[in-house]
Formats: structure tokens, sequence, C-alpha cells
């Protein structure tokens, strides 16, 4: 065995940085995903026929090809297609919130359905309007039992996170190898960032419970 | 203040509610009778469109349901519906269930609408459930709960779909209890009911429906003890 983690000290906090790094685009990716799902969502359920088609449409294609094969395409080609100069942690955010929102939306198309039909009609009764029906009687009742797989869904995305690294931009995967390749040893920087990575799946997973928790309130 | 034409009603090919013609005037308690599966819900659901007429006139106070000019969240307002299964928003507590709506859809203010929520809670007799949560109710108060929601739109018309087929024999009597409460206080009501005592003894008017034809109606005293239809005789020897 030839194990040295003594080695990697000098490096720490260039691998800590990373975390930010990633944190930092994940986070916009999540907020992104679970907005454009929840329209997405909405569109699936809805009467209109048009949307409802793009809605299909976009999931299929966001499902149907692979997230590094998008995250590519996003980088390399909007500087051609359009002469914008893409930064990374852009296209990071792009790629990872419009793939995601793809899932989120299937998840939360199942959520709604499976809300009892009689709590829409009970609001439609009492002549609420949709939206206020649907964000305060439906989608409320909808999250609670669909939480876990959202949850399941961020922390995928937190961990694909790591894809990033083939475009370049230095999120802990990528300072991971920068680090095996200055010293020419791999195995101890990628159990180093392998720990981190499960740290902040952990956590996702407290506050994942502590939410369920609250909306468990009213059983 | 309800006025019904040739109303008919299809799934599919499934004719469920076939020529019905009725009015219903203001203050009148009508109560819908029949075996499972003759259209009474159906019908009562197309009074405030649940369900969509397949042909036919509904009019509510002169306003037609069906015609799409018309503001159909502002005519459901006016009319309160209690379901067989509650269908109370779990997620809320009970005052909560209470002025959800009429904040929302009324835009009445907070204060006012607690105020008139916790009149109606002790009307209903649940004062002290106000924090509760539904799933902590029984069926009884849960219907209970059900009915002041509907209150609290202020409706000028109520319909109950079976509002005691689905509680505990014991809780029947106390969901009855405040419905003829209501009905002594000269709200208009249509009732779907397997309950015949309530019918006879509260309602003004009985309509008795069979595959989706109105097949009868007439005084409850006089239906009971008289029906006019061999399939009338035949469902009130069934049930009594």
């Amino acid at each position: 065995m030839n194990l040295d983690f003594s080695q990697i000290i000098p490096y720490i906090p260039f691998m800590l940085e990373g975390i930010w790094a990633t944190l930092k685009f994940v986070f916009f990716a999540i907020i992104l995903g679970a907005i454009l799902g929840t329209l997405l969502a909405l569109f699936k359920i809805g009467s209109i026929k048009p949307l409802r088609w793009f809605a299909g449409a976009y999931t299929s294609i966001f499902r149907g090809t692979p997230l590094i094969l998008q995250l590519m395409i996003i980088y390399y080609s909007t500087p051609q297609l359009t002469g914008y100069d893409i930064s990374a942690f852009l296209s990071a955010i792009l790629a990872f919130g419009l793939n995601s929102s793809a899932y989120i939306s299937e998840i939360i198309r199942a959520g709604i359905q499976a809300v009892d039909k009689g709590q829409m009609e009970a609001a439609q009764a009492l002549g609420v309007p949709y939206r206020s029906m649907m964000k305060d009687i439906i989608l409320p009742q909808a999250l609670k039992n669909i939480l876990p797989a959202l949850m399941n869904e961020f922390i995928t995305l937190t961990k694909e996170s790591a894809i990033v690294s083939t475009i370049g931009y230095l999120d802990l995967m990528r300072r991971a190898q920068v680090v095996g390749s200055d010293l020419f040893r791999n195995f101890e920087p990628l159990l180093f960032v392998g720990l981190i990575y499960w740290c902040m799946v952990m956590g996702l997973t407290m506050i994942g419970r502590v939410f369920e928790r609250r909306l468990k309130q009213s059983d | 203040m309800i006025d019904v034409k040739n109303l008919y009603k299809k799934f599919g090919t499934n004719e469920v509610l076939s020529d019905i013609s009725t009015a219903v005037t203001k203050g009148e308690v009508v109560s819908i009778i029949g075996p499972s599966g003759s259209g009474k819900s159906t019908f009562l659901r197309c009074l405030n469109l649940l369900e969509t007429p397949t042909s036919g006139t509904i009019e509510i106070n002169g306003k037609s349901l069906t015609a799409s000019k018309n503001n159909i969240h502002k005519i459901r307002q006016q009319i309160g519906m209690v379901f067989q299964h509650f269908h109370l928003f779990p997620h809320l507590t009970v005052l909560e269930n209470l002025t959800y709506a009429p904040m929302k859809a009324k835009g009445v203010k907070k204060a006012v609408a607690e105020t008139k929520a916790r009149i109606l809670l002790e009307r209903v007799g649940l004062s002290e459930k106000e924090e509760a949560y539904p799933n902590s109710l029984s069926g009884g108060q849960k219907q209970r709960v059900a009915i002041a929601r509907a209150l609290a739109m202020e409706p000028e018309l109520m319909l109950f779909d079976e509002p005691t087929s689905a509680l505990d024999p014991e809780m029947v009597k106390e969901v009855l209890d405040v419905m003829k409460d209501l009905a002594k206080s000269g709200m208009t009501m249509v009732v779907v009911t397997h309950e015949m005592g309530f019918a006879r003894e509260v309602a003004d008017r009985v309509l008795f429906l069979d595959h989706g034809v109105l097949v009868e109606e007439g005084q409850p005293a006089e239906f009971f003890s008289n029906p006019k239809t061999e399939r009338a005789k035949d469902f009130l020897d069934k049930v009594l």
C-alpha cells in the first residue's frame, strides 16, 4: 500500500474552495430546475394543447439525451452560434437546470395527479380561482407526497455536478484532478473530495428530513 | 332560483341523465332519491358545473351556468357544496378551512373572515376544534366543518351530495341535525340522500330518479305514502 495523505495537505484549501464552486452552481441549477419543472408540470396537466405538447417534447429531449452532451452543446455551441462567449459557470447552471427541470416536472406531475380529485372539486365548488387553488391547495399537498422523490433528484444533481469538470469548470471534482496530476497521486485527492461530496449529500438529506417533518404537521 | 331545462348528460355513449327539467324556488328544500347509478349525484354536480351537461340549460338566479360569458367562479361562490367524502383541506386547520375561500375568492379581510368562521363553528358545535387539523376529527365532525366551510361563502343555495353516506351510523344524526337547522333558517337546499327519514321530514319536495330519468316528483307525504309510479313503489318497498 502506497498511501500518503500528508502530501495533499498543502492542497486542502484549494480543494475546499471547490465546495463553494460546486454549491454555487448547484444552488442556481436547483432553483432553475424547480421553477421550470413546476411550470412544465402545470403545462402537462393543463388543458392548453400546445403547452402540453411543448412540455412533453421538452421532457422527451432532455431525458432522452445524455447530460454531458447537453452540457457540451451549451458550452461549445453557444459561442459558435451566437458569438456570445458563455462562461462555464453559466453553461453549468443552464445544462443542469434545464435537464433537472425535465425530471422535476415528471415528479411534480405525478404528485399533483396523486392528490385526491375531491380537493380540486372542493376548491372549484367554493369558487376559488384556478391559480390560487393550485398554489394553496393542490401544490402543497403534492409537495408533501413528492418530497422524497424531489430530494432524490436534488441529491442526484449535486453528485452529477461533477460532470462540469469536463468543461474545465473548477469544481470539486476538477480540483481533485488538478491536485492529482500535480502530485502524480490520484487516490488521496479523489478520496478527499469523495468524502466532501458525501458530506454535502448528507447535509441535503438532513434538510429534506426537516422539511418532511414540518409538512407532516397536519397528520 | 334554479331552473333546469331538458338536461342531458352523456359519458361517452352512456346516457346518465335524460331530459331532466325541474325548478327549485327560493327557500325550498328538495331531496333527490333513487337507486345507485340513477344519476342523482351527476345531476347535483351539474348544478355547479362540476360536470358539464351534454345539452340543456341550467339557470341559477336567472344566470345561465353554461353560457361561457358568465364567470363560473362568481356563480359557484353563491352555491355551497357538501361532498360525501368531505374533501376538507387536510393541510389547513379547521379555521383556515373556513376562512380560505372567503379570503381568496371574495377578498374578505382575515379578521372579518375569522369572526364569521367562529360564529359558524359555534353554529355547528365545533368551536373548540378551530385549531385542529381535519385528520384528527371524526367523520361527523368533518362533515359539520365541511358544511360550515360552504356556509362561510354565504351562499344562497346549498347542494349536498350524500352527506351522510360515508359516516358511521351514530354520527349521521349530528350532521342531519345541522342540516335541519339550516333548512329551518330558510336556506335553499338540494340534497341527494339515502336518508328517507330526512327526505320525509325536512324536504318540501322529493325527486325520484331512475336510470337518469326523473320518474316522479312530489310532496314527501304524498310520495312516500302513495307513490304514483311502479318504479318508485318498487324502490320504496326495498328501502323502507
